[in-house]
């Protein structure tokens, strides 16, 4: 039988153009990183049978199992649907595999489930974000991380989301032990000092990291019950203008960010040229078009910020701009 | 005037009657009291809003105590910007202080160094008052010859017991004597060493190696008493700063005899 | 007298006790412990049975009271000195037995060692405390090797819950009439305790001086991170540190207080000129368990150390000060042997 493929149909469904003629990877979605051992025993199942028995471990958290002939594509999509139902990936129909690979894994670092500086529950957010973008062909890459030591490496995403605790302290439990101060100045921005005996937060540049807490051996300084988060925005990797993502907000509520990332869809939507090649059109540099006013216009719309929140008035990115000068400094 | 108060940690007002400098950074400050006290027992100095100090009382007399203090920290510096007429606020005495009629007979050999001076002062006058004053050996050491406290009583001290006056170190010229207070306990002679007795007031460091030379020398650990210095925030055996052991050294100490001392480890 | 309530009924109780005294009990705070979402009991202030925890040991003791992390003692105007006012109503504390027992070390450094602090007095005097029976071990504690695990009055009521209901044995007989009018039924009560723990301890006798000397102390002078949680958890922990301070908007005016200190954290044994006694985290912690199982004794004649294990439970490095307690049984043993 002839070999007649779509490939535009093989990359939309998670499966990966191979350079070896006749092969492709399936690409399994793991949002936030967490698996049952079951699904990951599947996996393997699948790699065995179809692929060439390795696992590709991606920087997204997916995996990716390669050396799949291209015939056995429907096979493999009919048995890796217990790893999909397992995972609460979101699917169009079942035994067909993923609906989209557009919309990339949404990453999370482990977070409070088992980081002590984890100030949320990443994995729970992934999953829920996973929930309300998947599927969707827009190429857009979220990630969550427990803290500002960033060990999800947000700052690549198009939006990062950085846990934040706003510490409370209570000066009655405090007895000017100074290891907050300590800690907060060799593993923190330096953002605490000692007045009168008692421990002042310079509340400007305090990040809410929460090492002041996590070191308090009298619980003068606990956790706020509410969760908050840094969004930063627009850092990517790639050819013309790698760049780290920059500041948009600071101390945004869980509810807030869900809605922004909502509203950022319809934004792609609206702006995203047409004639991009393979429709695929990065949302930084539809921003870099639009101009941040038109973004903020969109992204902000209906969203109501908790009075704590900050929000950026102007945002610049930095990194290189190969597609202007490949000079040396 | 004494403590007013049925609380111990409520201080009674004293003023300073007369400033003595010593040094830059060391001035006695002569304040009025009246009351039981002994050299070797200190107050607890407070300047209100800016803390409390443990200071030894280094001179007793009727009416008043001498309180040597030394400028370092954020208490003694305020105590420095007041002036005599002024008012500081005490608590105390406080510790056991030196029984000095223990050194009243025979032969004793005082060992002090810097402020350590201070508790001991006491004694030395006691030592030089007895009947047979020749008996009583000082060993007086400064950091240097401007670090030197109680000139006045150096020379006094000089005349009515045999005082031995040395400085870690002195610019040239200088023609006392120049060396570590241990370089000068060979030179005491002492008849009766088994039953001579001997004081030690110092830093740590002077105190450990002037009783080891005279436990070498012979001195029997019984005969030999050392004063502590340590933390102490209250003066009344609860902070807990200044326990070493079993032993509050606010209460049962600061001066302990040797044949104790020796066993508080910290 | 014995009697059995309902949880709204022992709320009851605890309101007509209420109106003439504070109720202080270990209360679960959620989300208040050194990690995201993870809670924390310590003591506060209760007015309804449900607020009192009476499953989970207690984190931080009920010492907090009678002794506060942060207590100003004097107000500074500009030639006065005032002392601070004080809450005057009578206090229950709930606790269990082993913080019963504790209560004996408070008072034998507050109200004995030559003199009476009168801060620690005056809120003791109004102290009265009710016993929560223990149904169970918990993680770390060794109480009974301790000896305190029962305790022989010095308590209004005893306190079980057990299937929902709340099980009183009333020794006061003020509060009896009150607990009578909620009952549902009077019974012969006896407060639950425990007979065996997993830790088990053996106290040494006298600790020679070659065990200060021990090599067993070097392990912690890097494992220990001398956060001194150990001490601020502990029910018979009792230093402190002056603080004075002036009010920044009034540099005339401010107070003088007193804040918990720890013997492993840093500047605890520091003197004016930069001298300090301590240096080694191994130093310290010598000598923070050898005052409990052995120099309070010499002192008091009794051991400081009533075998709660909250140090074990809230040291980050999982250091357990059980387990050094029989490592020096072990030195002293062997130090014997060997002559």
């Amino acid at each position: 039988m002839a070999r007649d493929i779509n490939t535009k149909k093989l990359k939309k469904n998670a499966f990966r153009y191979s350079k070896v003629r006749g092969e492709t990877a399936s690409r399994i979605r793991i949002p936030g990183g967490v698996i049952n051992a079951k699904s990951m025993a599947r996996i393997a199942e699948v790699a065995e049978k179809y692929g060439n028995g390795t696992i590709f471990v991606t920087n997204r958290q997916g995996v990716e199992l390669p050396g799949i002939a291209l015939e056995d594509m429907d096979a493999v999509n009919s048995m890796i649907q217990s790893i999909i139902d397992d995972s609460g990936v979101n699917q169009e129909e079942r035994d067909k595999g993923y609906p989209a690979s557009g919309t990339r894994n949404v990453v999370a670092c482990p977070g409070s489930r088992l980081c002590p500086f984890g100030c949320y529950d990443t994995t729970e957010l992934a999953r829920k974000m996973d929930k309300m973008i998947f599927p969707s062909h827009l190429h857009v890459k979220i990630a969550f991380t427990g803290c500002s030591n960033d060990c999800a490496k947000v700052r690549m995403d198009d939006f990062g989301f950085i846990g934040m605790t706003e510490p409370q302290y209570d000066p009655n439990r405090c007895v000017s032990c100074e290891q907050c101060i300590k800690y907060c100045s060799i593993r923190s921005v330096g953002a605490l000092s000692l007045v009168n005996g008692k421990v002042v937060r310079d509340t400007a540049k305090c990040i809410g990291c929460g090492v002041c807490v996590a070191y308090c051996p009298t619980r003068a300084w606990t956790r706020s019950k509410e969760h908050y988060f840094r969004v930063v925005i627009m850092g990517r990797t790639g050819k013309k203008n790698p760049r780290l993502a920059e500041d948009f907000i600071k101390w945004a509520d869980e509810e807030s960010i869900f809605k922004m990332v909502r509203n950022a869809y319809a934004y792609v939507e609206e702006y995203i040229d047409p004639n991009a090649l393979e429709g695929k059109e990065h949302i930084g540099y539809i921003v870099d078009r639009t101009g941040f006013d038109e973004f903020c216009k969109w992204v902000l719309k209906d969203v109501n910020l908790n009075e704590k929140a900050e929000v950026a008035s102007r945002v610049y990115w930095g990194g290189r701009h190969y597609d202007r000068s490949n000079d040396l400094m | 005037m004494g403590n007013m108060s049925s609380n111990p940690y409520v201080p009674f007002p004293s003023k300073i009657r007369e400033i003595i400098r010593h040094t830059e950074k060391e001035y006695t400050f002569r304040m009025s009291f009246t009351g039981d006290v002994k050299p070797g027992q200190f107050f607890e100095v407070s300047v209100p809003r800016y803390g409390e100090a443990p200071i030894s009382v280094s001179g007793i007399g009727e009416d008043f105590v001498d309180l040597t203090i030394r400028k370092v920290g954020r208490v003694t510096n305020e105590v420095f910007e007041k002036g005599e007429g002024r008012t500081l606020l005490l608590r105390g005495p406080y510790g056991n202080g030196f029984d000095t009629s223990l050194y009243e007979d025979g032969e004793v050999i005082v060992i002090a160094g810097g402020t350590g001076v201070s508790p001991v002062r006491g004694v030395i006058d006691a030592l030089a008052g007895t009947s047979a004053p020749k008996d009583k050996h000082v060993i007086v050491g400064f950091r240097s010859p401007s670090d030197m406290l109680f000139r006045d009583d150096l020379k006094r001290w000089d005349e009515a017991l045999d005082l031995i006056l040395t400085v870690d170190g002195a610019p040239e010229g200088y023609e006392g004597r120049i060396g570590l207070v241990t370089k000068y306990i060979p030179e005491v002679e002492i008849r009766d060493v088994a039953n001579a007795k001997a004081v030690v007031v110092g830093p740590p460091p002077m105190m450990r190696f002037s009783v080891k030379d005279l436990l070498a020398k012979g001195f029997r650990e019984e005969n030999i008493w050392i004063s502590q210095e340590r933390k102490m925030c209250c003066g009344l055996g609860k902070c807990g700063h200044c326990r070493i052991g079993e032993t509050y050294v606010c209460l049962d100490g600061p001066v302990f005899n040797y044949s104790e001392s020796k066993n508080m480890l910290d | 007298m014995g009697y059995v309530l309902s949880r709204d009924s022992f709320t009851r109780v605890l309101k007509k006790i209420g109106q003439s005294r504070r109720i202080y009990a270990p209360v679960n705070k959620v989300g208040e412990g050194r990690f995201t979402d993870v809670d924390v009991v310590r003591y506060d202030f209760v007015t309804e049975a449900p607020e009192i925890e009476l499953d989970k040991k207690s984190d931080y003791a009920f010492k907090e009271i009678l002794t506060p992390l942060s207590q100003t003692l004097f107000f500074f105007t500009e030639d006065e000195v005032k002392e601070a006012d004080m809450d005057e109503r009578e206090v229950i504390i709930f606790l269990r037995s082993c913080d019963l027992h504790a209560v004996k070390r408070l008072d034998a450094i507050y109200l004995e060692n030559k003199f009476v602090d009168p801060f620690y007095k005056r809120i003791r005097d109004k102290v009265r405390f009710a016993l929560i029976g223990c149904g169970r071990s918990y993680e770390d504690c060794f109480c009974v090797s301790m000896g305190t695990n029962r305790a022989d009055g010095g308590y209004l009521f005893s306190v079980d819950m057990i299937g929902g209901k709340y099980y009183f044995d009333v020794k006061d007989d003020e509060l009896a009439a009150i607990f009578a009018s909620e009952a549902e039924s009077e019974q012969a009560v006896e407060a639950r305790y425990v007979t065996e723990n997993e830790v088990k301890v053996t106290i040494p006798g006298n600790v020679p001086v070659s065990v200060y000397k021990d090599p067993l102390w070097e392990e912690y002078t890097v494992r220990c991170i001398n956060c001194g949680r150990c001490n601020f958890v502990c029910p018979t922990c009792t230093c402190f540190t002056m603080q004075d301070i002036f009010y920044t908007d009034n540099g005339r005016v401010g107070e003088r207080r007193r804040v918990g200190a720890s013997c492993m954290v840093d500047g605890y044994t520091n003197v004016a000129g930069g001298g300090q006694y301590r240096r080694t985290n191994g130093e310290r912690m010598r000598f923070k368990v050898l005052h409990k199982i052995h120099d309070f004794r010499k002192r008091f004649g009794f051991d400081m150390c009533v075998g709660c294990g909250r140090c074990d439970m809230v040291c980050p490095e999982y250091i357990s000060y059980a387990n050094i307690i029989n490592k020096v049984n072990d030195a002293v043993e062997g130090g014997a042997v060997n002559g």
